[in-house]
Formats: structure tokens, C-alpha cells, sequence
């Protein structure tokens, strides 16, 4: 039954990195730049959620899911804070801008934290209390499943409001021609800005959901951002769903290599794939949605 | 006379060196100099970035990596069996540069976001391997008790000793920075990364320069890790963390990706700046990363741009006027068979054959989607066609690389104009003229007044309306002195001045002996001076022949004009 609560863990962590790639791609697709500082937005959820469980009273049930308001709200602030100072100002000039300002917004969240609240691993409150429960004769945790739950609801949530809602259509127009919808009278920086809001509240909910299980330090952006990175690059360049597919691909690949041999591994082993994969597939596993416009 | 100027903004890191070391000598505390000395150390990481980086635009965040790997180079060496600086600083070099080397073949051809990711894929993987490698590296605590330089019996102990081997190879890696970054092959990258599908058209091979600057960072890069680890005594993997990268990347932008002043700036700067700034404390590393998003945003050319500021130039008074015979290759005859090219399904070229003779002026009609351009693509290697051949004076050129093509003699224009921005209009058609590739190819100057360019000599093309852009383009595409030149859409939005000046240019090229393909709308522009037109249609050719013949052509008036216009 092992195998049982190895792949839970998997499918949780899995749910959790598809939040930080799905939110790394809304903002990919809204400026075609690659928001560096994402990894660092989940860093951010994660201590917002530290923070903020200081005021929760003690023995309260659900502490987790009654933070995630609040740690999606400061979130999708982060975001709007990212996207008018990193982006706005230089839209116009090649990608290699946005990745340096965004580099630079990266390492500010990340040294402020670590100025806050030292570099020490920290641990958020858990969504719906600890421990777990008997399936069968495997121990399924509670957790695992909360985090899930909550990530499929989040989820659930996104694609409503991109496929039935006004704001939706109107975003997802902007992704797709930002010229042609400001022709038509959308307010494209509104939007961009949106998509940034809601990219980032993605990312700061994932970090609420990791930080019980695998702790949060101020370092953790690097490995965050390029393991959405890799994700996206497996799902095709600009693929919500792609991305949720990578995502997951990468938590099986990571949980499974690492339960075979050992965590240093399951990691080298990632990169070394991602290497091949830009080897063999220059423009991703399942090719780009996201075309470069000429 | 302009390159005199420009070889003088070497007098000023020359000046700044000289200033340092009478500081260092003077008045510099055993701190200062070890300050100085690191400066040094980050002054050649940085040199190396400004290669990749900067000339050529990439995104790399590898270069902390490859100071890691020069730093363990030495580091497990020197430890080891200590071999000495002559045998372990070469070594470090050369492994960054091997590893650079390997990853390149794969990793250089990606865009900018996977080149980004690739390199920091390879950067993270590097830093796994060194933390849990414990045998060979030391694990998390790294490796101890590393020598101090020794040459030939003299050591260079801490202090001024130390710092003056540094700052000698500093001064060498600037040395080197400056001779492999001339104010040629600075304006060539320019145009590389600025115009990246334009480049390769005028024989640009520009997978090559990459593929150099990408090696040099490396190789810059071990230098500096080498040092690095002969100053502290140890290694350990922070040598390889995201914090160096970091750093390197800052120092850049803050002082100048491009020139060896820019790299002095930034690595000073840089290092005495957490002394300066102590008050912050813990909060230093939060101003550090205000201060790269505030010069990306404000100061894009760093803080060197503000010292030297690019020499103002003037038009030159007088110029001969090249002679059209000396801006033909002759003799290049380019014939096409059966080409087709398919786009996701929709057929762009569907057999198309072609043949354009020397001194012929052919021109091509068809409505948005024929394959006009599709066919320009393909002739020139822009794009592959899937079956059919192209032969370029003989030579079958259907799967070679545009810029191999472009060397055999044939030039071409865009539909949009691919030029540089922040490049003069003389500097543009003279890098053209290099790379041409041909024995003598014409003067720059003749030939801007040739197309009639004279007096613009010195603005940069980006300043420029959109008809005289057209024609920096042109004059650049004659500039390899090719056989064949294809434009594409020339007179779109051309004044009829402009139309008929460009219609009397291609006149006399091809009396001279250049064959010249038209691919355009105007029928007004384009009936005067064709020897023959060809109508495309849905991928195909639907008629060839003299203009008269064509445009009656009943195919050519359904297929362009509708059925009902008489």
C-alpha cells in the first residue's frame, strides 16, 4: 500500500506545482515575458500564510483553508505590484528586459523575507488539521488530500471565470491579440495587469499549501520557478493545460525517482531531462501554443 | 577618423587602472586591497558576460556556473596534488570552456526562453552535483586549504602581491575583451541580435558568433572562479549558487553590457558598494535588487553610457558614386525546380519552377497568400523547402543555411526592413560589406551614394522615414556585391519619386548584369521595368511571361484582378 500514499503525495504535490505553472503561464500569455519573480510570489504565499496564522486563535479548525483569502488577496496584490513595476515600464523593449527586472523583483521578495524573517525553514498551519486516515490498509493523509481538493477547487474556479465570464473572454482576447482587442476596445493593460494579479494569487495559494508539508525558506524561489518553468516547457509553450500536465508529470517523475533511489537524484535526473528534451524537441514535448510573432 | 574616436573610449578604463593602482599602492588599507582584488576577479566574470549577455543578446544564466566550475577546477586540484597555478589556471579555463563547448550544440539554437531555462537547468544540475559529490568536492562544506598562487618559486601572498597578479590578468582579459570586440564586430553582433533573420541574408554566420561569445563567457568565467578561490583558500558551492549569477548579472547591467568601461564600472562599483551602503545591513541585498530593476528601467545602457557617450558624426561633403559594373557579381544564373513548402496544412509554394538569368528583371504579382514571399523565404534559405531544389549558380543550394546562400551571390530585402536599431546607416551597409564574403566589394561610401544616401550617411536607420529605410536596405543587400537580388515588396509605400528612383536602380543593376527578382503589387511600378512577370496563385505559378501577355492573361485578371473588371 505503499504505493498508495506515494502516489497521494505525488498527485498533492503535482496539484500544487500546476497552481505555480498555471499561474507562471496566465502571465506568460498575457505579455509573452517570462515573470522570473514567480517562484519568489510562491516563497511570498508561504510566509504570507506564516504571518498571518500568528493571529489565528489556537485550536481553530480548518487554519489553512480560513488563510487562503488572505494569502490569495496579499498575493494577487504582489502580482499587481510586479506588473506595474517590472513590466509596464518596458512592454516595449526585447525579452531579455522583462527577465532582468523580473530577476531583480525576485531577489528583493526573497532577501526582504530573509531580512524579516531570517533564513531558517518556516511552517505554515496545516488546511484542515493533521494526521490521516486508514483506506485499505494505507495511511492516506489528510493533508495530501486537502491539498488536492483545494487545488482542483482553485483551479475549478480559474477556468470559470476564463471560459463563462466577461473578463475571461476579454482576457484571454488580449492573449491571444493584444492589438486586435485594444481595436475592439478592451483595455489591454487592465487586463495584462489582471493576469498578473490572478498569476501571482495562484502561485501565493501554492505556496500555502507547500509550506505545512515541505516547509518554506526565503531560498525557494529558484527551484520553484524553474520547476514551473520545466513544466510549461513539457506542456507546450503557453498551455494552461499543458502546463497542469507538466506539472504533474514532474511531482510523479520527482516522488518516484526519489522513492527509488534518492532526492539529490530525482532532481539531477529532472534537469538532465530537460536538457534532452530541448535537445531532441527544440520547441517543447508537445509544441508551442505560444507562437513568437514576427 | 570615426574609428579614431572610438579607439580612444580605451584611454578611459586605461585611466581608471592607473588611478586604482596608485590608490592601491598608496593609500589602500590591507581591506581596500582585498576589495580591489575581488573587483578584479568579478571585472573578468563580467568581461565574459558582456560577450553573451550583451554582443549577443542571449540570456545566460550559466555564467555563475562556469565560474564554479573554474573555482573547483582549481580548488579539487590544488588540494589534490597541488600542481601549481601554471598547470591548475589553464585547467580551470579549460573546463568551463569544455562544458560551455558541450551544452552549446543543443542549448545555443533555443530561443530566449529556452536558452534562459536550459542554462539554468544546467547551472542548478552543476550545483547538485558539487553539494552531494562529497568525494570529489567536499560536499556542503566544499574543500579547505587551497594554495596560495605560486610562479616559478615567487609566491603571491595576501595584500598588494595578490592584487597585482589579479589586476594583471584582469588587465589581460580586457586586453582580450577589447581585441575580440572591435568596433567591427561589435556593430556585426548589433546586428545579429538586433536583426536576427536579416543577418544570416547578407552572409552573417550567426550561430558561429554565438557559439564564440558563448565560449568566451565561459572561459572568462573559470578564469575568474580560478582566482576567486586562490583569494578566499576555499571552495565551496556557493561558488556555483544563483548568487554569483546574480551578482554578474547586476554588475552588468548596472555598469554596461557592451564595453570594457561598462564591465570596470560595475565590478568597482559593485564590490565597495555593500561597504558604502553598511547602514543597510540586512536589508542590502533588498536595495541591490531595487538598484538593477531601477537601471533596467531607467539606465537600460548602464552607468558607462553616461561617461562615454558614441561620437557625433557628420555627413561627408563629397563622394564618388560607385559604377553598377563594380556592384554585380556576374554570371549568376539561379534556377528553381518543383518547389513546395507546406504551412499546418495550407500548401504555400505547390511545385513552383523558376528561372532568373543574369541581367534579367523579373517581376512577381499574385494576391496575399500566392507564396510570394514563401518562395522568397525559400530561395534564400529563410525557409526549407520540402521537396524541389534551388541551384544558386550551379551550386544546389536547397538545404544550406541562408548565410551559406547568401555568400554564393544572391541578396534580398524583407517586407518589413530588418534593420538595426541604434546602428548609423554608413555602419549598417559597411558590416554588410564584410561579411559579403566577395573579393572587392564596393566601397561603403560609393555605394550609399549609389542608392542616393549620401547625405544620411551618419543617422541611425531607426530615426529614418519608412521610404529611405527601404532603401538603407537595398543598398545594404548590393553591398555583398551578389549576382541575384530579391526584394520583397520594394515600393510599398514608396512616394512615385521614390518609386521611380528605385525603378531607374534596378534598371541599371541589372544592365550591368545582376539578375533581379520583384516581388510587389504596383503593376504601375512594376510593368516599365520588368523583362517578365509572374502571377502565383494559391501556391502555384499561374502565368510567366512578358508583362503585356501576363497581365492579359485571363488567369492572372481572375486570379488578381476578379472576372469583372475589363
Amino acid at each position: 500500500m505503499l504505493i498508495a500514499q506515494l502516489l497521494l503525495n505525488a498527485l498533492a504535490l503535482g496539484a500544487a506545482y500546476a497552481l505555480v505553472a498555471i499561474g507562471f503561464v496566465l502571465v506568460l500569455n498575457a505579455t509573452t515575458a517570462v515573470n522570473f519573480a514567480h517562484g519568489e510570489s510562491v516563497v511570498a504565499g508561504g510566509f504570507a500564510a506564516v504571518a498571518l496564522a500568528l493571529f489565528l486563535p489556537d485550536g481553530i479548525a480548518l487554519p489553512g483553508l480560513i488563510l487562503l483569502p488572505g494569502v490569495l488577496a496579499l498575493s494577487a496584490i504582489l502580482g499587481l505590484a510586479i506588473g506595474a513595476l517590472a513590466y509596464l515600464p518596458i512592454r516595449d523593449r526585447p525579452p531579455v528586459s522583462v527577465f532582468v527586472t523580473t530577476i531583480a523583483v525576485g531577489i528583493i521578495i526573497a532577501n526582504g523575507l530573509n531580512a524579516t524573517f531570517g533564513a531558517a525553514p518556516r511552517t505554515a498551519p496545516p488546511l484542515v488539521g493533521t494526521g490521516g486516515f486508514e483506506l485499505a490498509g494505507a495511511v492516506l493523509s489528510r493533508q495530501s488530500l486537502a491539498i488536492i481538493a483545494t487545488a482542483v477547487a482553485l483551479l475549478g474556479g480559474l477556468a470559470f471565470l476564463l471560459q463563462r465570464t466577461q473578463l475571461g473572454r476579454r482576457f484571454r482576447a488580449c492573449s491571444q491579440d493584444p492589438e486586435m482587442a485594444r481595436a475592439l476596445g478592451i483595455r489591454v493593460t487592465r487586463m495584462t495587469l489582471a493576469g498578473f494579479m490572478i498569476g501571482t494569487a495562484l502561485a501565493g495559494a501554492a505556496g500555502l499549501l507547500l509550506a505545512h508539508q515541505f516547509f518554506v525558506t526565503p531560498a525557494d524561489g529558484a527551484i520553484l520557478i524553474l520547476k514551473a518553468y520545466i513544466a510549461v516547457v513539457i506542456g507546450g509553450w503557453g498551455s494552461l493545460r499543458g502546463a497542469a500536465a507538466g506539472a504533474l508529470l514532474i511531482a510523479l517523475f520527482e516522488v518516484g525517482v526519489a522513492a527509488l533511489a534518492s532526492q539529490p537524484v530525482a532532481e539531477g535526473a529532472l534537469y538532465v531531462a530537460v536538457l534532452l528534451i530541448l535537445l531532441f524537441r527544440p520547441q517543447g514535448l508537445f509544441g508551442e501554443t505560444q507562437q513568437v510573432r514576427a | 577618423m570615426i574609428r579614431a574616436v572610438r579607439s580612444s573610449s580605451f584611454a578611459i578604463p586605461a585611466a581608471v587602472v592607473a588611478v586604482l593602482a596608485v590608490y592601491a599602492l598608496g593609500f589602500a588599507s590591507s581591506y581596500d586591497q582585498r576589495l580591489l582584488t575581488l573587483a578584479g576577479v568579478y571585472l573578468i566574470l563580467v568581461l565574459g558576460y558582456q560577450f553573451i549577455f550583451g554582443h549577443a543578446g542571449a540570456l545566460s544564466l550559466a555564467q555563475g556556473s562556469f565560474f564554479g566550475v573554474g573555482a573547483y577546477t582549481t580548488g579539487i586540484l590544488a588540494t589534490a596534488w597541488n600542481p601549481g597555478f601554471v598547470v591548475t589556471f589553464p585547467l580551470s579555463i579549460l573546463c568551463a570552456s569544455l562544458i560551455a563547448g558541450l551544452v552549446a550544440i543543443p542549448v545555443l539554437r533555443l530561443q530566449t526562453h529556452y536558452f534562459a531555462l536550459a542554462t539554468l537547468a544546467l547551472s542548478q544540475l552543476l550545483l547538485l552535483v558539487a553539494v552531494n559529490w562529497e568525494g570529489l568536492t567536499g560536499g556542503a562544506n566544499g574543500l579547505a586549504g587551497v594554495p596560495p598562487i605560486e610562479v616559478l618559486g615567487w609566491t603571491a601572498s595576501r595584500g598588494l602581491p595578490l592584487l597585482a597578479v589579479v589586476w594583471a590578468i584582469a588587465g589581460t582579459a580586457m586586453l582580450v575583451a577589447r581585441w575580440q570586440m572591435g568596433p567591427d564586430r561589435t556593430a556585426s553582433f548589433t546586428v545579429a541580435r538586433e536583426a536576427p533573420i536579416a543577418a544570416p541574408a547578407f552572409g552573417m554566420d550567426t550561430q558561429m558568433m554565438r557559439f564564440r561569445a558563448f565560449l568566451l563567457s565561459a572561459a572568462f568565467g573559470g578564469a575568474a572562479g580560478a582566482l576567486f578561490v586562490h583569494t578566499n583558500r576555499v571552495v565551496s558551492p556557493e561558488t556555483l549558487g544563483f548568487g554569483v549569477m546574480v551578482t554578474c548579472l547586476t554588475m552588468t547591467v548596472v555598469g554596461g553590457r557592451y564595453t570594457v568601461l561598462g564591465a570596470l564600472i560595475g565590478a568597482l562599483l559593485l564590490t565597495h558598494l555593500p561597504e558604502w551602503l553598511r547602514d543597510l545591513d540586512r536589508y542590502y541585498l533588498v536595495a541591490l535588487g531595487v538598484l538593477l530593476l531601477v537601471m533596467v528601467v531607467f539606465a537600460p545602457n548602464g552607468l558607462a553610457a553616461f561617461v562615454s557617450r558614441s561620437p557625433s558624426r557628420t555627413a561627408p561633403n563629397s563622394l564618388a558614386t560607385a559604377h553598377p559594373a563594380d556592384l554585380v557579381r556576374g554570371d549568376v544564373r539561379l534556377v528553381a525546380t518543383a518547389l513546395s513548402k507546406t504551412y499546418g496544412g495550407i500548401r504555400a509554394l505547390d511545385g513552383v519552377s523558376l528561372d532568373l538569368q543574369p541581367g534579367e528583371i523579373v517581376g512577381i504579382i499574385g494576391p496575399n497568400g500566392a507564396g510570394k514571399t514563401t518562395l522568397a523565404n525559400v530561395l534564400t534559405g529563410t525557409a526549407r523547402a520540402e521537396s524541389g531544389t534551388v541551384l544558386v549558380a550551379g551550386i544546389d543550394v536547397t538545404k544550406r543555411n541562408p548565410h551559406e546562400i547568401a555568400r554564393l551571390g544572391i541578396a534580398r530585402t524583407f517586407q518589413t526592413p530588418q534593420l538595426p536599431s541604434g546602428l548609423s546607416v554608413e555602419d549598417i551597409v559597411e558590416t554588410a560589406r564584410r561579411h559579403a564574403a566577395v573579393p572587392q566589394p564596393p566601397e561603403t561610401n560609393a555605394l550609399l551614394s549609389f542608392c542616393g544616401l549620401a547625405s544620411i550617411v551618419p543617422i541611425a536607420a531607426d530615426t529614418l522615414p519608412h521610404g529611405t529605410r527601404r532603401m538603407v536596405e537595398i543598398c545594404r543587400a548590393v553591398a555583398a556585391r551578389p549576382g541575384i537580388l530579391i526584394l520583397d515588396e520594394p515600393a510599398a509605400g514608396l512616394t512615385p519619386k521614390e518609386q521611380l528612383d528605385l525603378g531607374t536602380l534596378c534598371r541599371s543593376l541589372a544592365t550591368a548584369g545582376m539578375g533581379i527578382l520583384l516581388i510587389d503589387h504596383n503593376i504601375d511600378f512594376l510593368r516599365p521595368i520588368t523583362d517578365r512577370l509572374v502571377c502565383m496563385d494559391a501556391g502555384r505559378i499561374v502565368a510567366d511571361g512578358p508583362p503585356g501577355e501576363t497581365l492579359e492573361d485571363p488567369r492572372v485578371r481572375e486570379a488578381y484582378f476578379g472576372l469583372d473588371i475589363q
